[in-house]
């Protein structure tokens, strides 16, 4: 099938846009990362879960904004987010990341079957984002909410690096991921710490949620597994612990999915990927912008 | 004095009560219990089909029980006893799940609803009946939800009461041919990751579609757990064509529904995929879906068909062409009980599965929920169907071949 | 008796796809990629058998060739990185050989009907066990025939200076190689193993289901393949087996009553497992205390496992 310059610079722009939710969750995967030095494999399932909560929120007061149920998805996904802190982190040995790692991945596991029990697996109806509609400039067109959403992602972004560089428990968060011991000699709570990381990324979990929802539409249990490799992938492309590097990858992994889908199908779109991420793991094991080289 | 005369009493009374009680159960013991089981997923995304099948199932069984239970070959009544397993839609488990009841006195067992539990799981059913160098199982399994075209030929043990897609969707284009005659392009969409919904594309829809004179123009492919269509959409867009047909599950469906409406895509008439014509789409998108046509085996068009329904949502379920399979299936188990000379005894138990096996191979026809049901050689059912549209976010009747 | 006996082939198939998750995790590493090489093995017998008439030993062991072949190929370049960049480079590894499959056609005829893997239609008809008359007693010890050979193996490894290779270099690498050990040596013989592991049981699980799809290969089983060990310790083998027990034996067949509770009790019991036992049901205090108890250790001195 022959394909016009057009029509794959459409495609293009389509995925960078979609990226944007992408990137949101390589976010949250490499912000734990890069302070805890830990994969929270139950972060998808953390937002996606704040997400269905504020469903249960509009589906109390129906009239309410849009926005508000949003909020109330970010607000549910830091609560969330705590629970797993103290399910899968507080009180395991920080020193067993093994441990860690499996225990989120029974989280995940379990936040997944609450949501099919409470919902009998339907999938249920989001609210959209305001814009939801094509903006047509010449021969190509542009989705509004993702354009919104992008904004929103640079927004969460700029939001976080000043928490990170700007407040105190920003500092401590930093001091805590370099030096644990230094930290906790001058005072700092390394729990404290932790578990104000772990709400944060819940907080923005829940936006990242929110997002993915209104933008198909509809909220399913069937996001919980692809949503957590997808945000795995972009987090590790865009270089664990490198907040610019995740949002970079979500928006290219956006675009070339939508480009090898457009070009060679659907068979073969997710291989792609894959192969993406095998070039930057042989290529380049740090990510885009990688901070140290992990090598052998 | 007193207490020898109530001692007296006392033993007269329990001797009294004994004879009574004998008597009661001779009399019950004129009555047999007729084990059968039904299995399917009640655990996972997909629970609410095990839920309603086993809602049916119930509500089957007790409407049998009621009304008079099913003749045995010596002329005493049999009831039917029914376990409900739960295979949470995974292979092993299936396998599983029908071994333990191969190990019950059950005679038979309704299920699975998961295509991919019933392909390995008919696999493992001795292929022949009477092939003594097969050691498959032998256990007689009537299917009511798994719906992957072609599988009942898998063993001669295995039967299947679900729709006939080729047929229906011949017959629906067939029909929209008469009814719109100035259509003619067909633009598909498929779920390409899902057996079942991508074989009603590629070897049904996309195969009735010219049979009724239609030209098949496109067709987009996405998978089953994706939220974007974009670039789906946009093909679409550009072919332009009269008719989309849509053979995915109610979430992609919805969310290409909506991602339609988001494009402006309006095609005249949008078909969509058997599975979907259920509350699941409706919940999810009624707004978008407003209007889609889709042939299914079940609509509450006659009186047997709305009385099923009824006694279903008694047990707090609901029927679907999914699910009211179930409900065949069990009357279909009766007369084949009642016409095959079954014994329902504790020794006759393997005897009763061969003879319950021979007697739905034999079947010809079989009396359905809203019509007579064809039986096929290898097993499968062709079964009767109206046509359903989405209005108002409820299915109604379109179009009722029938009539 | 038909129905315990397929629960001994279940616990026996899911042992041996805990113990190839086993070795790698040994070395210190976190593999996501067992579901992939299982399914290579998977397929690569399956197609033997069905579509070739080959006998099923011969088959298995192809099968399991197959995985180590496949396990090496991704060994070298995911050695590259370690921790958790591993763990990430591994499950796409694994989503890779699943999307092969998925788009894998190649099909021949045999007695009039199509045989072989079908893209996303999967490969059916793999029915080499009910077609040779084989018992469900004898397929319960074919696995397990299986099962104890790897299990001895590994056992065997564990107590000899290979295993405390391994061992070491799961402790601590830079330790490991001070004292000369070919730390790339030791883990692509690792990741060979486990490939190898995983095919024999891709081979043993596609012709006990008969039946073969990509979507049997996905995360969800690479995820039961590192839960096995990890829940069940790491300290030796027995651990991965008791793990498999309780999961497919206890959680899924003794608390079926709790119908769609149970689901939920995964999620939970790991979680509960990982905060009061973090190294696993049998951890090196257990079976030291074990020992003691059978008298197979004089004091809590004695170092040996």
């Amino acid at each position: 099938m022959d394909f016009e310059l057009y029509e794959i610079i459409q495609a293009f722009g389509d995925g960078l846009m979609k990226g944007s939710t992408y990137a949101l969750m390589g976010i949250g995967f490499t912000l734990i990362f890069g302070v805890m030095q830990k994969i929270n494999m139950s972060f998808a399932a953390v937002s996606i879960s704040g997400a269905y909560a504020s469903l249960a929120a509009s589906i109390l007061f129906p009239e309410v904004h849009v926005f508000v149920v949003f909020g109330a998805s970010i607000i549910f996904s830091g609560m969330i987010g705590y629970f797993v802190y103290l399910c899968c982190f507080k009180w395991i040995p920080l020193a067993n990341p093994l441990a860690t790692l499996m225990a989120t991945i029974g989280m995940l596991f379990f936040l997944e079957e609450v949501v099919v029990h409470a919902t009998n697996g339907m999938p249920l109806p989001y609210p959209a984002m305001p814009f939801d509609e094509y903006f047509e400039f010449g021969q190509y067109s542009v989705r509004g909410d993702l354009v919104l959403i992008f904004f929103m992602c640079l927004i969460a972004t700029a939001v976080l690096m000043y928490l990170l560089y700007r407040t105190r428990l920003g500092i401590a968060t930093r001091a805590v991921a370099q030096q644990p011991i230094a930290a906790r000699l001058s005072g700092i709570s390394i729990e404290k710490t932790n578990a104000g990381t772990f709400i944060i990324t819940g907080l923005l979990g829940g936006l990242a949620g929110a997002m993915i929802a209104s933008t198909v539409s509809v909220l399913s249990v069937l996001f919980f597994l692809p949503v957590t490799v997808k945000g795995l992938i972009v987090a590790v492309i865009g270089g664990l612990g490198s907040i610019p590097g995740a949002i970079v990858a979500g928006l290219l992994v956006g675009g070339i999915e939508e480009v090898a889908l457009l070009l060679r199908g659907i068979l073969e779109r997710d291989i792609y990927i894959m192969v993406l991420l095998f070039l930057f793991l042989t290529l380049r094991p740090g990510g885009i912008f990688s901070k140290t080289f992990q090598r052998n | 004095m007193k207490s020898s005369l109530l001692g007296g009493v006392a033993v007269a009374a329990s001797v009294f009560a004994a004879m009574t009680l004998g008597m009661s159960s001779s009399a019950i013991s004129g009555e047999r219990t007729i084990h059968i089981a039904g299995f399917g997923v009640k655990t996972g995304v997909v629970r609410s089909f095990g839920i309603n099948t086993e809602a049916v199932l119930k509500a089957a069984v007790l409407h049998v029980n009621s009304t008079g239970g099913v003749k045995l070959a010596d002329g005493s009544t049999g009831k039917f006893k029914l376990t409900f397993y739960d295979d949470r839609c995974k292979a092993e488990e299936g396998i599983s799940v029908v071994r333990r009841i191969a190990g019950t006195p059950a005679v038979i067992a309704i299920g699975p609803t998961c295509s991919n539990v019933a392909e390995p799981l008919f696999g493992i059913l001795q292929k022949k009946r009477g092939d003594a160098s097969d050691s498959g199982l032998q256990m007689p399994i009537f299917t009511d939800t798994a719906i992957k075209g072609g599988l009942a030929k898998i063993s001669d043990w295995a039967f299947r009461n679900v729709p006939n897609e080729a047929n229906m969707y011949k017959a629906l284009f067939a029909w929209l041919r008469t009814e719109h005659p100035n259509l003619k392009t067909v633009f598909g969409g498929v779920e390409q990751d899902f057996a079942h919904s991508r074989f009603t594309w590629h070897k049904v829809m996309k195969v009735a579609a010219p049979a009724a004179g239609y030209e098949v123009v496109g067709e987009a492919k996405w998978l089953l757990a994706d939220t974007s269509f974009t670039t789906q959409v946009r093909a679409m867009k550009k072919a332009n064509a009269d008719i989309i047909s849509i053979s995915s599950h109610p979430f992609t469906t919805c969310g290409l529904l909506k991602e339609m409406k988001r494009q402006r895509v309006k095609p005249k008439i949008i078909v969509g995929l058997t599975s979907s014509s259920s509350m699941e789409t409706l919940t999810g998108c009624g707004k978008a879906a407003e209007g889609i046509i889709i042939p299914t085996s079940f609509a509450p068009v006659t009186d047997a068909a709305r009385f099923a329904a009824a006694k279903t949502a008694e047990q707090g379920g609901s029927t679907d062409l999914h699910s009211a399979s179930a409900w065949e299936n069990v009357m279909i188990i009766k007369q084949v009980i009642e016409a095959s000379s079954v014994d329902a005894k504790a020794d006759t138990v393997q005897a009763d599965r061969g003879k319950i096996r021979d007697g739905l191979a034999a079947l010809k026809t079989t009396k359905g929920l809203i019509g007579t049901i064809k039986r096929t050689a290898e097993g499968e059912a062709d079964k009767p169907f109206v046509f359903a549209h989405a209005q108002n976010s409820q299915w109604a009747v379109l179009h009722d071949p029938a009539m | 008796m038909e129905f315990y006996l397929g629960l001994i082939q279940i616990f026996g198939v899911h042992t041996i796809i805990g113990l190839s998750a086993y070795v790698i995790l040994l070395t210190g590493q976190v593999t996501m990629a067992q579901a992939g090489l299982v399914s290579v093995g998977a397929y690569a017998s399956a197609m033997l058998t069905a579509m070739y008439g080959w006998h099923i030993v011969p088959s298995v062991l192809v099968g399991g060739a197959a995985g180590m072949v496949m396990a090496v190929l991704v060994g070298f370049p995911a050695l590259r990185v370690k921790g958790l960049i591993f763990v990430i480079a591994t499950l796409a590894f694994g989503e890779f050989i699943r999307l092969f499959w998925f788009n894998f056609i190649f099909q021949v005829e045999r007695g009039g009907e199509l045989v072989g893997p079908n893209s996303s239609d999967g490969f059916r008809m793999i029915r080499y066990f009910p077609e040779n008359g084989w018992s469900t007693w004898g397929v319960a010890a074919f696995i397990w025939f299986w099962a104890i050979i790897i299990m001895a193996a590994i056992w065997w490894m564990d107590r000899s200076r290979a295993g405390s290779v391994l061992r070491a270099v799961g402790e601590d690498e830079v330790a490991a190689q001070s004292v000369g050990i070919n730390l790339t040596a030791v883990k692509v013989s690792a990741f060979a193993a486990s490939g190898l592991i995983a095919g024999v049981a891709g081979s043993l699980y596609a012709h006990y289901t008969t039946h073969i799809e990509q979507e049997n290969f996905t995360v969800l089983l690479a995820t039961f393949a590192i839960a096995y060990p990890l829940l069940g310790g790491l300290r030796n083998i027995w651990g991965t087996l008791i793990a498999v027990i309780f999961i497919q034996g206890i959680l899924t067949e003794v608390l079926r009553f709790m119908g769609d509770w149970r689901n939920l009790l995964y999620g939970i019991l790991i979680v509960l497992a990982m905060n009061f036992r973090p190294h696993g049901l049998i951890d090196a205090n257990l079976t030291d205390r074990l020992k003691r108890m059978f008298g197979l250790r004089k004091s809590s001195n004695d170092a040996r496992t």
